[in-house]
């Protein structure tokens, strides 16, 4: 099986090395030292089995296999962590298991072996079945063949189109996976719905404005898009959404 | 950045003892009928009037030390309320008034219902003399229970620091992973890993052992020294710990294990958290009868370190100080938006080795 090592520390990242090349069964393709560069190589290497620090630095473990359960063929997540504090954070990410530190050889090998049993379909189901309860602090977007990760405080607002969600951040526009629906109920203490197909994070809104027609449009906070008059209907606030975002703006 | 004051430990410590309880009232009457026995072997003249003297002397003796028994278990939680020092200053005070009235109800007593004479002296001097002798009684009970809870209170502190500083390291996180870095390094460089044992063993030994609760710099200097040796392994280029320390005289004595669960804070809450980790600084200097000490660190920007530790180990700080040095040293934090620091402040006798 093709392994991806992530984690922070090199010697733990060696130490899983050294047995996987043990086992002489198993190929470990890459290592990635963070969170990000976890989602960009399972993307690109496309890695069955991913072994997953917990406590990184900016994206940690949980939240890296959230993102990597939403690929088309996610890999089978394997969290290795010094402590168990964090099982049942592990348990809700859908990992097959995990590791505890100093590695165990056996352990080790008994949850690759786990790993290998499990189809590509039974992954797809698990990952389907992965639920974060609190908020991610990114989403993931593909670019080319790419995965990437868009901090959520970059977001100024998603915008649905007919088949995906585009994420209009700091640096650009991508497109994402999750649904319109979903990411409203995740984020909803920080967007608001502002029509049918538009979602606008609450801090980013510098005020609400008539345009000649007598419609509201949303203004952003420091946009200098000279565009952003006309950008069309993306920020006009619907007449069903008007009374709740006004009282969103009032609340913060 | 704005210095922001620490919560005090609510932990309440009692330091007066419950006079409630019949074990005090028995020991208040004890300590009342030595008085009474030391009073009358000091005055005592005529042979043959010792035990009729001491009568005397009891009977007024233990109605005082009764009386003020009961004014201090009925006030006991108002005077513990009032902080510790004012505490004891309005207890003398209020014992010390209660004493003076009593002496004059007693005097009154003895001209009303006085058959044979009582009390020999005028009446100024009875209360003059009443006052005196118990203000002394009452100074000497006062500083007694003061020291003897302040006693109580540095045993528990200690015991508290040694305690908090063997969890933080069997702190899973913390051993767990020195024993992970150790067991990749058994391979890849030996040597390395002999010395992480040896390093892990040394930490292991200052916090485990240890007499006392003061220790020179040098010595606690040397534990956080090892301390980092033990995380760089784990944190490569990651951790980096500039010592501003040669201005520090070595001797100096210093609450031990201070300086090496401030580092590890620094490092846990700072470094951990950030991809390209930064620069822990340790720094001290001498001023005037003074030592000042801080350790800042970088932390990832809207990292707040709500965390329980870091709250625990920085209480227990500042506790072990005050106790060690009174109000002469003060304990700091200053919380910037992307730094953190503290800054340890105590008076250091130049003169003591």
């Amino acid at each position: 099986m093709k392994v991806l090592i992530v984690d922070d520390e090199k010697p733990a990242r060696d130490r899983l090395r050294q047995l996987i090349d043990d086992f002489e069964i198993h190929e470990v393709v890459g290592e990635a030292a963070n969170g990000e560069e976890a989602v960009a190589m399972a993307s690109s290497l496309n890695p069955e089995v991913v072994l997953l620090d917990i406590r990184m630095p900016g994206v940690d473990g949980i939240e890296t296999a959230h993102h990597l359960n939403s690929m088309q063929q996610p890999p089978a997540v394997v969290f290795t962590t010094a402590y168990d504090e964090y099982a049942i954070d592990a348990f809700d990410a859908q990992a097959i298991g995990y590791v505890l530190k100093p590695i165990r050889r056996e352990r080790l090998e008994r949850a690759l072996e786990h790993a290998s049993r499990l189809t590509g379909a039974a992954l797809k189901e698990l990952a389907a079945e992965s639920r974060l309860e609190s908020q991610r602090n990114h989403v993931c977007a593909r670019v080319q063949d790419e995965l990437r990760l868009i901090p959520i405080s970059d977001i100024s607002f998603f915008s649905a189109d007919q088949k995906y969600v585009c994420v209009h951040h700091v640096s650009g526009q991508d497109l994402i996976d999750d649904s319109l629906k979903s990411l409203e109920q995740e984020f909803a203490t920080t967007f608001v719905r502002i029509h049918r197909g538009a979602l606008v994070a609450v801090d980013k809104i510098e005020k609400l404005e008539k345009s000649t027609d007598g419609r509201t449009c949303v203004i952003l906070r420091g946009d200098s898009r000279p565009d952003n008059r006309d950008a069309g209907d993306e920020l006009i606030v619907s007449r069903r959404h008007l009374a709740t975002v006004r009282r969103r703006l009032k609340g913060r | 950045m704005t210095a922001t004051p620490e919560p005090e430990n609510t932990e309440s410590q009692a330091y007066l003892p419950d006079f409630c309880a019949t074990s005090t009232v028995f020991i208040v009457v004890l300590a009342a009928e030595l008085v009474a026995i030391l009073l009358t072997i000091a005055s005592y003249d005529t042979p043959g009037r010792f035990l009729i003297e001491l009568s005397k002397t009891s009977l007024f003796v233990l109605w005082l030390a009764l009386l003020s028994s009961a004014i201090m278990c009925i006030f006991r939680s108002k005077l513990e309320s009032a902080g510790k020092t004012r505490a004891f200053v309005l207890g003398f005070v209020v014992l010390l008034a209660l004493c003076g009235v009593l002496a004059e109800i007693a005097l009154q007593l003895t001209r009303i219902f006085g058959q044979s004479v009582i009390i020999e002296d005028s009446h100024s001097q009875f209360i003059l003399r009443t006052l005196g002798i118990s203000s002394i009684v009452i100074a000497l009970m006062m500083r007694y229970l003061y020291v003897s809870s302040e006693w109580r209170r540095s045993i528990v502190l200690e015991a508290q620091a040694r305690i908090s500083a063997l969890q933080a390291l069997i702190r899973p996180h913390f051993l767990f992973n020195s024993m992970n870095t150790i067991a990749s390094l058994t391979r890849t460089d030996p040597r390395q890993a002999e010395e992480a044992v040896e390093d892990l063993s040394d930490l292991l030994r200052a916090n485990l052992g240890g007499s006392g609760d003061r220790t020179s710099l040098k010595a606690e200097l040397e534990v956080a020294a090892i301390y980092q040796r033990i995380e760089k392994l784990r944190l490569g280029d990651r951790l980096n710990v500039r010592w501003n320390v040669a201005d520090l005289p070595m001797r100096a004595l210093i609450p031990s294990l201070t300086i090496q669960p401030l580092l590890e804070n620094a490092i846990y809450h700072g470094i951990e958290l950030l991809p390209d980790g930064g620069d822990v600084t340790v720094s001290g200097k001498r001023d005037d009868g003074y030592l000042e000490i801080s350790i800042s660190n970088p932390v990832a920007p809207g990292e707040t370190r709500a965390k329980g530790g870091n709250k625990m180990a920085l209480a227990n700080i500042r506790q072990r100080f005050e106790l060690a040095y009174g109000s002469r040293a003060t304990v700091d934090v200053v919380e910037g938006y992307d730094e953190y620091a503290v800054r340890l402040r105590f008076p250091h006798d130049e003169n003591r080795p």
